[in-house]
This record gives C-alpha cells, structure tokens and sequence, in this order.
C-alpha cells in the first residue's frame, strides 16, 4: 500500500508540473479574437474554466541539462500504434507508473546480481551491458532518462528487470514489472509536438500512467551513439 | 552474428590476455604483452602527470608503470599479493600497466568481438576496442594506443 502511494504521488507531481507548465503557457497566450468581439467588456486574462486542457500540444518543461541525457529532436506526430487499441506493458521505475506497447517490446530479463557489466567511461545514464540468450543487451538506467530532475542514484540498486526494446540492442532497467492493459487512443493525452521528452508518447490519468514511445526513445539513444562513433574516428 | 566456420583469414582467432581490475574483466592482445611482473615498489618520479605511478628497474631498463585505474576513471584499490604490472608495447614503447591481477589467455575470433557501446564522450571511452562473451562473462577489450594520447605517449618517453 506504501508503494501504491508513493507511486500515485509521484506520478501525481509529475503530472502536476507538466499541467502546471502547460496552464502558464496558455496563460500567457490570451486569444485576440475575445478582445475583438467585446471591445467594451473590461479585459480579463482568461481563465482555465475550460473543461480540457490539450497539454501535450505546449508542455515543454525545464530539464537540467547536465543531467539530460540528449538534445533531443521534436517529434511531431503519434506514434503509429496509436491509431487502434494497443496493448501495454506496466511497469514501475523510481516510483512512476511507465507504460509501454507490446508492440514495441523485446523480452523481460530478471535482474540478478553481477548480470549487468558497467563498462568504464560511459554516461551515468549508461547501467552497462547484460548477455542475454538473444546477444548481448546495452542497458539504460530508465530512471535517469524518464526523471532526470529527480534521480537518485540510489534507485539503481532496486532495478529488478531489464525490458529489451524490440529491433534493438537496447534493454529498460526497471524496478518492477506489473500486469498488461488494453487501451484505446482516446483514453491517451497525445503529445503531439514533441522537443523534451521526445520520448514521451502521452499520459493515461485512469491508469496513473506515462506513455513511451520506445521508437523516439531507441532512435534518441542510436543516433548519440552513431554521433559519438563518428566524433571518435575523427 | 556470430560467424562459427574454422579460423580463416576472413575470420582469424586473436590471443587475448586478461586481467581484472575493479571486478572487471578486460583484456589486451598478446602481441603487445611482453611479460607480466609480481608487484615490486614503484619509485614515484617528481612532477610525473596523475596517470603515472612512477617507474620499475627491469633487468637494468627503466619502465615506466601507468595506473590504469586512474586512466579508466576507475576508484583507487589496495596493492594485494595478485597485483601485476603487465609490460606491453605500446605506440613504439614499453610500459607497465598496473592490474588488479592476471587471469588468462583467451582465443577470441574476430566475429565474436562485438562494438562496444558509443555512448560516452569521456576520453576513456576511445580506447575500448569491443566486448566479447567469453566464459560467461564479459570481456572488456582494450585498444592500448589509444590509452593516452600522442601527447601522453610523447610525454612518457621522457622518463
């Protein structure tokens, strides 16, 4: 029950800051038309009686960049999954609720003790590689890239699971795997443009969720690594 | 990936010595390991860069012995009766690399050896040469010449 809460705050405030960020832009973003068609009314900021706020459309919160992990380009559009109901993975890391489409999975790996290689002079994002059945796995800390203004570097110690991404030699270090959920598109808030957290597909309120679009992930992540290949051989 | 023919010269088997360092386990290619030594003192020489420790009398040559540790960003460890000073060649000269100890020798085939990871942008990062699974565990495969820098390797044949 402990971990539920901890888990429903989390996510609560992380959720809050995106609708919080979202709520000043629109603030700040008076529509002329109003102006227009009352010119003797006295002139109010407007206010947030609308009842849906499109928050994906204009969230851009603030990252500290030393601990971002990549610049990263602007997604622009849903991903393809997204057009019909998809089924989910849940899982938890650092106290979030993360979400990701079956489609997009590889296999679930068991953590166990000394499974993972760190490899010396890599980012901190960087846990090390894990052999697997299936070839050796790179592994990312999912905390660091999901919550960076909020890591701890002593979640590491509970990954539990590592979730390879299909197609690629990535794997997710996360804490908990839970159950799998159908969801249909209009359960979703969609972002739509996309510069921070290019990664982050939507959120899902009725599941206490965040979505991610392991694709803009993976590729976030392979085209650092070919950006560094070739800083290298130069 | 893995290519399972007979050594040919599309796929030759590489010897590879490795070590430990920090419950790691690494390794360099053979030809550039000349002998590995038992731990003797280390004279400290004055004004050396960090990466130095200092230099070893052998059979009359002085060697110069790099803290491979400090060169791997890896945290300082206790000299133990299984510390080695591994004698390589390397960029034209001899120098002693210190190791937490020396396991073996490997024959790894050039298919085996995957791409390490690209991701960092440490200095450290460039002299991985790849990974490899062997004996279940991971290989670490370090590009020796690329340990230090022309600059380095020019500095350290002052000593």
């Amino acid at each position: 029950m402990m971990k539920t809460n901890k888990s429903q705050t989390a996510l609560q405030n992380y959720l809050d800051g995106l609708l919080q960020e979202a709520e000043i832009e629109q603030f700040n973003e008076p529509k002329p038309v109003m102006l227009e068609e009352k010119p003797l009314a006295p002139v109010l900021l407007p206010t947030f009686t609308t009842p849906k706020i499109v928050v994906e459309q204009q969230v851009e919160t603030k990252i500290d960049i030393e601990m971002q992990p990549e610049l990263q380009p602007v997604v622009d559009e849903k991903p393809a999954w997204s057009q019909q109901p998809f089924e989910c993975l849940l899982f938890d890391v650092a106290g979030l609720t993360l979400a990701v489409p079956l489609i997009c999975l590889g296999s679930i790996y068991q953590l166990s003790e000394d499974d993972i290689t760190p490899i010396f002079a890599q980012p901190e994002w960087f846990v090390g590689i894990m052999s697997t059945p299936a070839g050796n796995l790179k592994v990312l800390d999912t905390a660091r890239w999901v919550m960076p203004e909020r890591y701890n570097p002593e979640l590491r110690k509970d990954f539990s699971f590592v979730i390879s991404i299909d197609g690629h030699e990535w794997g997710l270090a996360v804490n908990q795997v839970r159950n799998s959920i159908l969801l249909r598109p209009d359960e979703v808030k969609w972002r739509l443009k996309r510069g921070q957290r290019a990664w982050l597909a939507g959120t899902v309120i009725e599941h206490m969720c965040a979505l991610l679009d392991v694709e803009a992930l993976a590729k976030l992540i392979t085209d650092k690594d070919k950006r560094v290949t070739v800083d290298k051989s130069l | 990936m893995k290519n399972s023919s007979a050594q040919s010269s599309d796929d030759p088997v590489l010897q590879w010595v490795t070590f430990r360092l920090d419950d790691e386990t690494y390794g360099i290619n053979v030809m550039q390991v000349q002998e590995v030594l038992r731990y003797s003192e280390i004279a400290p020489v004055p004004g050396a860069p960090s990466y130095v420790l200092g230099i070893i009398n052998l059979r009359g040559n002085v060697v110069t012995v790099i803290d491979t540790r400090q060169r791997f960003g890896l945290p300082s460890a206790e000299i133990t009766d299984n510390t080695r000073i591994v004698i390589i060649e390397a960029d034209k000269q001899v120098v002693g690399i210190l190791v937490d100890s020396v396991a073996e020798v490997v024959y790894l085939r050039e298919s085996e050896i995957e791409t390490a990871p690209n991701v960092g942008n440490d200095e450290a990062a460039k002299f991985i040469q790849g990974v490899c699974n062997k004996n279940g565990e991971l290989l670490i495969l370090v590009e020796l010449e690329k340990m230090m820098s022309e600059q380095e390797w020019a500095e350290l044949d002052g000593f």
